[in-house]
């Protein structure tokens, strides 16, 4: 009883963590609401006794990322914009919808208020056609839910017989993290791929990112 | 940039005693992968976390000088390189390929995903950092 009404909480958070990202108007508000929204899933899997993923989700999604993505934005388009233009122009300098960031706050007076409406129209009818998408979408993720197996349901893969060998044999093994020993030692090709595609990712991110700077 | 060093002492003093216990935190998790929560991922992740908390708090020049490209480079290869040693070690000691329970070493099982998972938290260590570093303005133009 506790316990769902922990996780109930929980998702709550997550999703009013999630809207906000979505719907913010600041960057940064939606960067800390991402961060939010990856800590709260980490708890929820806490609460469902997977720490190993739990620990993966809060390193990842609302540790690391969230570090990723404010350097990206710094570099990029910059979270430098005095409060009295933010207060008088909506969206300025910020990311919305993938809409490119224009500084409109260096254009001249009269040039920079008719970017600013053309902006402000952009970016209100490219949010309305996320909110349609991401309604569409949630509708149809959400229709799925009553095919999902009730958690802890004694029928689903996860009881079959291979389970029992995971668990008996990682233990004469003597390797108590079972997690681990299906990551490596039952799964080990699985995780070598895995593996590669992290380094293969690296180096083409490193051979797009050194495009154009002189050495 | 948000990665020049802050003016206040607060963050860089918190970010300097914080970053010591998080790489800990990130070895503990790294080394006993077999026998409680985490392994390389989380604690490649965690160790790259210690690197950023401490460019943020004491700026990214400072950072990256402190940061070799070629370790770096050496870090990212190392999980690869570790998994094939176990998995010809394996072929080797007369099993097939990534069999670990015919390796010539006591308790082989565990000591070789140890190995396994040593190399993988370098590699994921080592690739986080170089993004962030590469993201934020790469390590020889600052």
């Amino acid at each position: 009883m506790i316990t769902e009404l922990l996780v109930a909480i929980l998702l709550g958070l997550v999703v009013a963590a999630a809207v906000v990202a979505a719907l913010a108007r600041g960057i940064l508000t939606t960067l800390a609401a991402f961060g939010a929204y990856s800590l709260g899933l980490a708890v929820v899997w806490l609460v469902f006794r997977a720490p190993d993923v739990a620990l993966t989700e809060a390193a990842v999604g609302a540790g690391v990322t969230t570090a990723l993505f404010l350097v990206v934005v710094a570099r990029t388009i910059g979270f430098g914009v005095p409060q009295q233009q933010r207060q008088n122009s909506t969206p300025s300098s910020e990311f919305v919808d993938g809409d490119e960031a224009t500084r409109v706050g260096d254009a001249g007076a009269s040039e920079g208020t008719r970017l600013r409406t053309a902006v402000t129209g952009a970016v209100r009818q490219g949010r309305r056609r996320s909110v349609v998408v991401a309604s569409l979408v949630t509708g149809g993720l959400l229709l799925t839910v009553p095919a999902l197996p009730v958690v802890g349901a004694a029928d689903t893969p996860g009881f079959g017989p291979v389970t029992e060998y995971y668990l008996t044999d990682s233990a004469t093994r003597g390797i108590d993290n079972v997690v681990t020993a299906i990551l490596v030692v039952y799964r080990g090709f699985d995780t070598f791929g895995e593996i590669a595609v992290v380094v293969t990712a690296v180096v083409a991110a490193v051979a797009v990112l050194n495009q154009g700077e002189e050495r | 940039m948000t990665t020049r060093p802050t003016d206040s002492p607060v963050v860089t003093v918190t970010t300097r005693l914080v970053a010591m216990f998080v790489l800990t935190f990130a070895l503990f998790t790294l080394f006993h992968g077999t026998s409680s929560v985490g392994g390389g991922f989380q604690g490649g992740v965690i160790a790259a976390a210690a690197v950023i908390i401490l460019a943020f708090g004491v700026g990214m020049e400072r950072t990256t000088a402190w940061l070799s490209p070629r370790w770096l480079l050496a870090l990212v290869v190392a999980g690869p390189l570790a998994f094939v040693l176990v998995a010809f070690g394996g072929i080797l000691a007369g099993g097939s390929f990534l069999q670990f329970d015919v390796l010539p070493i006591p308790k082989p099982s565990v000591y070789a995903t140890e190995f396994v998972e040593l190399g993988i938290g370098a590699t994921v260590a080592g690739v986080v950092v170089s993004l962030f570093v590469r993201l934020s303005g790469g390590v020889d133009n600052e």
